[in-house]
């Protein structure tokens, strides 16, 4: 059953991004499961999300993490049971909290009895549920994702003897799209799920659904038709459930998915993303207010999902070659932290693990339009360990306690699906909730406390945006307004003091209310309105006319 | 302090929003409109090819415009750069501009971009002229690099000339320059040059700014301070320069160059009177380069403008110059163009004369500068007719030949500046 509540919930959420297999393990297998996840609902609710996103869970042979599902309606059973999913989706939805899961939709594992079928002979009966070719010559124009492992996007299948479409890895065939027995069987799938009570899918792969001679494959007419049958489907029949489109394109092709506020709820932001990273070393806000600038309005019932560190490389692809250089030389020296296209690291060692960077970088994503996504231990500073192998490294347990396997599991160290963060800076026994939960200056503590500040105004999630641009490039200013609630939000991305002169004379006669400490700033006159910024500091000051 | 006095309100509110910089391009000008746009749209294009990643500055100095050339600088976009080049700029890049005065002190407007680059910390500043309308984007990195990149401290051009030109620079400054100082720096006045951060702060804190020579003559000044002090310096060969605007100008054009140089020596006796010969500094490129298009010169004019000045100013010339060089000088002047040959040792001789004189204050050393111009329109009379048919090489032989003569003359030098004859 769908959480009760209001249309359009996803706009003043705050997404905790899990996954099971490393959240908590319950029975001492060395792997998270949903019984564990369940166990730590509490923290979940203590941090102050509105959402967890599960990534995916399903049966796998986990050549991709789950991304490679072979039963679209049951739950790997190192994660538990169905019955074990159920428990746990009761247990957010008591505790207020949503319940996203994954829909890997473009793909599916060379594993699944779809694929075994369709591969068994030519004229098998679901032989047309993928993308069959005599040849590898076709769709010559679609660009190949996976530039470390794959050399083409079609694999040779021996059984068949013929070719089979994949964007991603080989051992995930696409599915065809174009065929209606298939759309049919995954809005079945996706029933399934929302019958049970999940209130929305991150949708995988999108743009990838549909494949024409003489594209690029990508963002063709006919994905967004197969976007819009599904979104009609899920609002005729669970109204309020949610659509997220992963789609890792430029802003202006990533608009229509959102078409007339008939496809997608929402979308990820993916060239935000790398720009603010970029805006800080570089420090200068520049890149930020580009990309937003060359950002399209949505329908009102849209937003954004903007995240700083995802399970994911910290993708470069929707940059310039001059800025994915900058960024390689920057935030990844060591070539063991590239993979494809990106960074595979997380948050805090982006960052230096320097504290008030990592605030500045959260004050932001929670303080931009969209939605915040936060990705499950950089609410810690959690390490990563680049040399665990493709996104492995940014995939390890979370970090509970200074004790055994760092809380997660009870398990033999060596029997643990993935080894633990070790080393003296990052490891469990000096990052972890329980010691973060004692302090009230820990980062956990920190957290809690804007994650509490944003949901305290709908201004955030729903409000206008407006940049000031003040003469100081390093200072990045702006007011989000949503009926009478104005917020100004000023982040000094410099790593040395500055000061910032602001226009507002439009604001004149308000005063300002600084949003952490509470304290009032002097009123607003004619004058340009003049700050002093530590450095890495930002201000969130709410204006009020007294 | 003396920045607190020399910077408005308005252009320190403008430097703490550009903040800390990695690279400043000053641009001094003054009524500049016809020429600015090729040169800052060249240093912007540079900007993105070469130094994407640094923070860098355009900083304006203008001297009391009326064609709005600070506004043309200011307004000239990054965007259409990108546009026409499609190099990607990471950066804010900022184009601010001040009027230090209503009208332009050279010395003054460098002061101002020293004092910006000093309060901006920038590593390297370079400084272009609003006139270089033959300036390529790759200017701009063949002056910081050697800043930024290889620890020097000053970069001073070489540029490639007519023949003909740079008389002044090639008869006067360079060897003069060479023999006092001993390096051989091609451009010592130079309206193009680099300069790191420690020499921009150094020279800034000298206290002579007030001095007229150091207003009018900066560059000599600054080019005489890394000579002097501790302080590494190269030449970068940038390619054809255009002709300065104020060139034609001869007096002004002494005053400022001349002027400044004899003036230096005052301050600098202890460390030049010591140094024999000169040894070269490193370059980039080319060490000179010229090109043979015939000059159209009115020698005759050129001649009677010596004889009439040898003439005219023989009472000053008593006060300035021994006996038996105004007397070889009254000789020179009687000759006809066919024959006239105002000698290289003579004309190091003239001039080492007239800097001691210069030294002593015998007369206004404004009129001591003044009355070198004639004398100096006959060094260039044969100077033509010298390099007249030569080619490149014999032109640079010329040059050495005439450059050794004023190293082998200094302790001529050394004997007027302490008991002039």
């Amino acid at each position: 059953m769908l959480l009760k509540g209001q249309a359009g919930w996803y706009k003043d959420a705050i997404i905790y991004q899990v996954h099971v297999r490393s959240f908590s393990d319950s029975n001492g297998d060395g792997i998270g499961d949903f019984q564990g996840l369940a166990q730590r609902l509490d923290y979940v609710q203590e941090l102050g999300v509105s959402a967890i996103w599960v990534m995916p869970f399903c049966p796998s042979p986990l050549r991709d993490d789950g991304y490679d599902i072979s039963d679209y309606r049951s739950v790997h059973p190192s994660y538990g049971t169905l019955e074990d999913f159920k428990a746990f989706l009761l247990g957010a939805h008591d505790r207020g909290i949503r319940v996203i899961i994954e829909m890997v939709a473009n793909h599916t594992s060379d594993q699944h009895p779809w694929f075994l079928e369709s591969r068994a002979s030519r004229d098998n009966p679901k032989r047309d549920w993928y993308v069959w070719s005599d040849t590898d010559t076709g769709y010559r124009g679609t660009r190949i994702i996976f530039l470390d492992t794959e050399m083409s996007n079609w694999a040779w299948d021996p059984i068949s003897k013929s070719y089979y479409w994949h964007r991603f890895f080989s051992h995930q065939p696409d599915l065809n799209y174009d065929n209606p027995a298939v759309r049919e069987e995954m809005w079945n799938v996706m029933k399934f799920w929302l019958e049970l009570g999940v209130d929305g899918f991150r949708l995988d792969a999108v743009p990838y659904l549909i494949e024409r001679e003489g594209t690029s494959c990508e963002n063709l007419p006919e994905t967004h038709e197969v976007i819009r049958e599904l979104r009609k489907k899920v609002d005729d029949q669970f109204p309020g459930a949610m659509l997220l489109a992963e789609a890792n394109q430029w802003p202006a092709d990533l608009r229509p998915y959102f078409g007339n506020a008939d496809e997608f709820h929402m979308a990820f932001h993916f060239p935000l993303m790398p720009r603010m990273f970029m805006g800080l070393r570089l420090e200068d806000r520049k890149p930020i207010t580009e990309i937003l600038q060359q950002t399209p309005e949505i329908p009102a019932s849209c937003q954004w999902c903007l995240f700083l560190r995802n399970h994911d490389e910290l993708t470069l692809e929707m940059v310039t070659d001059i800025e994915r250089d900058y960024m390689y030389d920057l935030y990844a020296r060591d070539k063991a932290m590239r993979l494809n296209l990106g960074i595979r690291r997380r948050l805090a060692p982006l960052l230096d693990n320097d504290r008030r960077r990592i605030e500045l970088m959260n004050g932001m994503l929670m303080s931009l339009p969209g939605t915040p996504i936060i990705y499950y231990g950089d609410e810690i500073g959690m390490g990563d360990n680049v040399y665990l192998g493709d996104r492995h490294g940014v995939r390890t347990p979370m970090q509970w306690s200074g004790g055994w396997n760092g809380g997660f599991s009870t398990a033999d160290p060596e029997s643990l699906y993935s080894p633990p963060i070790l080393n003296p800076v990052y490891g469990y026994q000096a990052v972890n909730v329980l010691s973060q939960k004692r302090s009230e200056h820990s980062l956990l503590s920190w957290m809690k406390h804007i994650i509490q500040i944003r949901r305290s105004s709908p201004v955030f999630g729903s409000g206008s945006i407006e940049f000031l641009y003040p003469a100081n490039h390093r200072v990045l200013a702006y007011v989000r307004q949503l009926g009478k609630d104005t917020v100004l939000v000023v982040n000094n991305l410099s790593s040395a003091a500055q000061a910032v002169e602001l226009d507002l004379r439009r604001y004149k006669g308000n005063i300002l209310i600084e949003m952490f400490g509470r304290n009032v700033f002097p009123r607003i006159g004619d004058l340009p309105y003049l700050l002093t910024m530590g450095p890495y500091q930002f201000y969130w000051f709410r204006l009020r006319r007294i | 302090m003396a920045e607190e006095m020399l910077l408005t309100d308005d252009f320190l509110r403008q430097l703490i929003n550009v903040g800390e910089v990695d690279i400043l391009v000053g641009l001094r000008t003054h009524n500049n409109a016809d020429t600015i746009a090729p040169v800052i749209r060249a240093i912007q294009t540079g900007i993105l090819q070469c130094f994407p990643r640094e923070r860098v500055a355009i900083v304006n100095a203008d001297g009391g415009s009326q064609d709005k050339t600070p506004e043309l600088i200011v307004g000239a976009s990054i965007d259409d750069v990108w546009s026409v080049s499609k190099v990607y700029a990471l950066r804010t890049l900022h184009c601010i501009s001040t009027r230090y005065a209503t009208s332009p002190e050279p010395g003054t407007a460098l002061r101002t971009i020293l004092a910006a680059a000093d309060l901006l910390h920038a590593k390297a500043c370079v400084v272009f002229s609003p006139d270089s309308t033959t300036i390529g984007p790759d200017w701009l990195q063949r002056l910081v690099r050697p800043v930024y990149n290889d620890n020097f401290d000053l970069v001073s051009p070489i540029y490639r000339r007519q023949k003909f030109e740079g008389a002044l620079i090639q008869n006067l400054l360079y060897p003069m320059t060479r023999a006092i100082y001993g390096y051989r720096v091609r451009e010592p006045y130079a309206s193009e040059f680099a300069i790191s951060g420690r020499l921009a702060s150094d020279f800034l804190n000298k206290e002579s700014w007030n001095d007229e020579s150091s207003r009018l003559g900066a560059e000599i000044h600054l080019t005489v301070a890394a000579l002097t002090g501790t302080y590494r310096v190269c030449q970068s060969f940038l390619g054809p320069k255009a002709q300065d605007r104020g060139a034609s100008d001869l007096v002004a054009a002494m005053r400022r160059t001349v002027g400044a140089l004899f003036s230096s020596l005052d301050s600098d006796f202890p460390l030049w009177s010591t140094i024999t010969g000169s040894q070269p500094v490193p370059t980039l490129g080319a060490q000179s380069e010229f090109v043979m298009e015939p000059a159209r010169v009115n020698r005759k004019r050129l001649r009677e403008m010596f004889a009439t000045g040898v003439a005219q100013l023989e009472p000053v010339f008593t006060s300035i110059l021994s006996e038996s060089t105004l007397s070889e000088l009254q000789r020179i002047a009687s000759l006809e163009v066919s024959e006239f040959n105002y000698p290289a040792d003579l004309w190091a001789k003239t001039v080492f004369e007239f800097a001691a004189s210069y030294h002593k204050s015998v007369i206004s050393r404004d009129h001591i500068v003044q009355a070198l111009v004639p004398l100096y329109r006959g060094r260039t009379l044969t100077f033509l007719l010298e390099n007249r048919d030569g080619s490149g090489e014999d032109i640079e032989r010329n040059s050495e030949s005439l450059c050794a003569d004023f190293e082998r003359l200094k302790p001529y030098l050394l004997e007027v500046w302490a008991d002039r004859k």
